[in-house]
């Protein structure tokens, strides 16, 4: 860690947190600027999506070939970070996309984008952390925000009911991740990863018990944030009572930044006790599999299902953790992209179908679909391949990098077995697609008309074919972005 | 010598107004000695040579949120009577946690590993070292991310807060700025002839 010095070197850090800064500065001046816009004007809404765009634009032109550090070390950006910072700036722009229309008739929208940004803000923070010190800070940053978007429709009952569950269960996981936090502090004196992953591997006697503690509880409260089972209690009924673009947005983005951050501690915090957390995450990735596939089937609401979806994902992504190679981290990376494309393209139908009284969220509601609609039937249809896994669409080669990872780690029976519940999740995926195409149409259809959204779901479907056909350049930028860190 | 006499003056305190909150009938009796209770921590820490905590304890404990808790307090009209009730119904449950935590004290402190051998001296730093500068140094140095992160979080309580809980309530009074300034005098005063 470099050393202090006083006064603050001025320019040359903070030109480093230029995308922070951007987002900061932009979330406040929107604050202030809602206030003198009509109701109803998307102004705050487009500007919000310009910030996603200049901070996309600021972190291109920063990054180079050698990591940069700053604030005595508690800030790195390298290119590990720029990817899961575009990431997660796509998934925030989407998820705006998806507002514009949705929340157009609540009362107070101008702090809803805010609020948007801010999440944006504690992810990129979050990505380019490499000490507890940054990255809790971060979490907590975007968890509070994320907590009050989920309860934005006040009026709405279960958005709620929903919230305060989330709540509790969050405030809870970071009471436990705190506390892991707390025990590998006390055995290395250092809140910086790579410090604490040199002393770890030296730690002896009674620091062991501590170390093990510790690490128990650090995956237990980072397995809350991505939902993990059995920490994925919270997930359905946040998906479910939170406003469609809402649980898009939350589905992916926090998801890509909770990865990376796991990622991180396990390449530099956990090298040391690699036989011992894989053991654990060997039976976590398991159980997750199993209820996120099997729970999915019962699902009559799409929001629900897609909510073990998500959960099932997670057991898949766990693969390349547990790989714990190369090639396994940049399989979760390929996974992460082609996960937010086909999650994002979901969502865009499903809000696009909302209608009076009717949401779009029953499986029943799809019914149909094709007759009216055959451009929305045609990429819905594509997405659920997908995300079954299904030769030659994105979701295809996301599984398979993953896969073949865990393989080569000598993961052979782990990857039979998911395997098996892929096979089990596509038949859930294909219901709905059954539903599209041979049922009859039960409620008259009342789609949304709007331009960014219909695009939304043309750019994700073509981008899902496409990656099926030529995954090489996705497989090769994200090999790319772990040249500096394993 | 007057070190110790001032420890167990302020330990002796902290200790009495502890038991105080527990067994004072009003809630505000018992919020009181919380305040004083505090401010018995507050000169415990002063004796340790941490200024800075000792005076942070009184400004944010003391002066933001005991006086919150106070408002709370008086809002809620608490029954002291019906609290309680069921006493003896909690006291087997409430008595056998006592008892625990008694044993685990009582082994903790005799086990030795707070033993005065095992503490080190406590030394004092003199006059010349302040630690609030230190605090404030290295906070807005080494720390200065984190600080300014702490900051937004704050910021987005804020916002979450007011988000949740903002309510147009169609009775309320509101004042329109726009119509304000556009009055003209023909709508304020009226000439009447006498």
């Amino acid at each position: 860690m470099a050393n202090v010095t006083f006064p603050f070197p001025f320019p040359d850090h903070l030109i480093t947190l230029m995308p922070e800064m951007i987002v900061a500065i932009m979330a406040m001046f929107l604050l202030l600027f809602d206030v003198f816009v009509a109701k109803g004007s998307k102004t705050t809404a487009y500007l919000a999506i310009a910030t996603t765009v200049a901070a996309g634009v600021a972190t291109w032109s920063l990054q180079g070939p050698d990591p940069l550090v700053a604030f005595y070390g508690f800030f790195v950006f390298d290119s590990f970070a720029v990817f899961s910072k575009f990431l997660i700036y796509v998934a925030t722009a989407l998820g705006m996309i998806l507002s514009l229309e949705y929340m157009k008739n609540e009362k107070h929208i101008g702090e809803y984008y805010v609020l948007m940004l801010f999440a944006m803000l504690g992810m990129m923070l979050m990505v380019s952390s490499n000490n507890f010190v940054t990255m809790y800070l971060g979490l907590e940053l975007m968890a509070l925000c994320v907590y009050v978007l989920v309860a934005y429709q006040r009026e709405v009952l279960r958005a709620n009911e929903a919230a305060l569950k989330y709540f509790i269960l969050g405030a809870l996981s970071s009471g436990m991740l705190l506390y892991g936090i707390t025990f590998l502090y006390g055995v290395t004196g250092s809140f910086d990863f790579a410090v604490m992953g040199e002393k770890l591997a030296h730690a002896e006697g009674d620091a062991t018990a501590a170390v093990m503690l510790g690490m128990v509880f650090l995956i237990a409260g980072l397995g809350f944030k991505v939902s993990m089972a059995p920490f994925h209690m919270w997930t359905p009924d946040a998906y479910e009572g939170a406003p469609t673009p809402v649980t898009a947005f939350m589905s992916v983005a926090p998801k890509v930044a909770g990865f990376v951050i796991f990622m991180r501690i396990v390449a530099d915090l956990l090298p040391a006790l690699q036989h011992e957390y894989q053991s654990i995450l060997i039976g976590v990735a398991v159980l997750t599999i199993a209820v996120g596939n099997l729970a999915a089937i019962a699902q009559r609401n799409i929001k629900r299902m897609l909510a073990y979806s998500t959960v099932g994902h997670v057991g898949f992504i766990m693969m390349g953790l547990i790989a714990g190679s190369p090639a396994g981290f940049s399989g979760i990376l390929v996974y992460l992209s082609i996960y937010l494309v086909m999650t994002m393209g979901v969502f865009a139908v499903i809000i696009l179908m909302r209608r009076e009284g009717i949401q779009g969220e029953l499986l029943d509601d799809f019914a149909g679909l094709s007759k009216v609609r055959p451009g929305y039937a045609l990429a819905m249809g594509l997405f659920m391949f997908s995300m079954a896994g299904i030769p030659f669409l994105g979701g295809f080669w996301a599984k398979y990098v993953v896969f073949m990872a865990a393989v080569e780690a000598g993961h052979l029976y782990l990857v039979l077995y998911a395997l098996l519940f892929s096979a089990v999740g596509a038949f859930y995926y294909l219901r709905v697609v059954k539903y599209i195409y041979f049922d009859e149409e039960r409620v008259a259809f009342n789609f949304i008309e709007s331009r960014p959204m219909q695009a939304t779901v043309f750019v994700t479907a073509v981008t899902i074919v496409f990656l099926g056909l030529f995954p090489d350049a996705l497989f090769e930028l994200c090999r790319q972005a772990l040249v500096g860190l394993v | 010598m007057l070190e110790t006499a001032f420890f167990y003056m302020f330990g002796g305190m902290s200790v009495l107004s502890g038991m105080g909150v527990v067994l004072a009938r009003n809630t505000m009796h018992s919020v009181m000695f919380l305040i004083f209770c505090f401010f018995n921590a507050s000169g415990l820490f002063f004796l340790l040579d941490a200024e800075f905590l000792g005076i942070i304890l009184i400004l944010i404990y003391v002066g933001a949120v005991m006086v919150l808790f106070m408002f709370v307090i008086m809002m809620l009209e608490v029954n002291a009577a019906k609290l309680r009730e069921g006493f003896l119904q909690y006291l087997p449950l409430g008595g056998m946690i006592a008892v625990v935590l008694m044993i685990e004290f009582i082994a903790a402190s005799s086990s030795g590993v707070f033993a005065e051998s095992a503490m080190g001296a406590v030394t004092h730093m003199g006059q010349e070292v302040n630690n609030t500068k230190e605090i404030g140094q290295i906070l807005y140095t080494r720390y200065l991310l984190g600080f300014e992160i702490a900051a937004i979080i704050l910021l987005v309580a804020l916002i979450g807060a007011v988000v949740l809980t903002i309510r147009e309530r169609k009775d309320a009074k509101y004042q329109n700025m726009s119509a304000q300034v556009k009055v003209r005098r023909e709508d304020r005063v009226r000439k009447v002839s006498m």
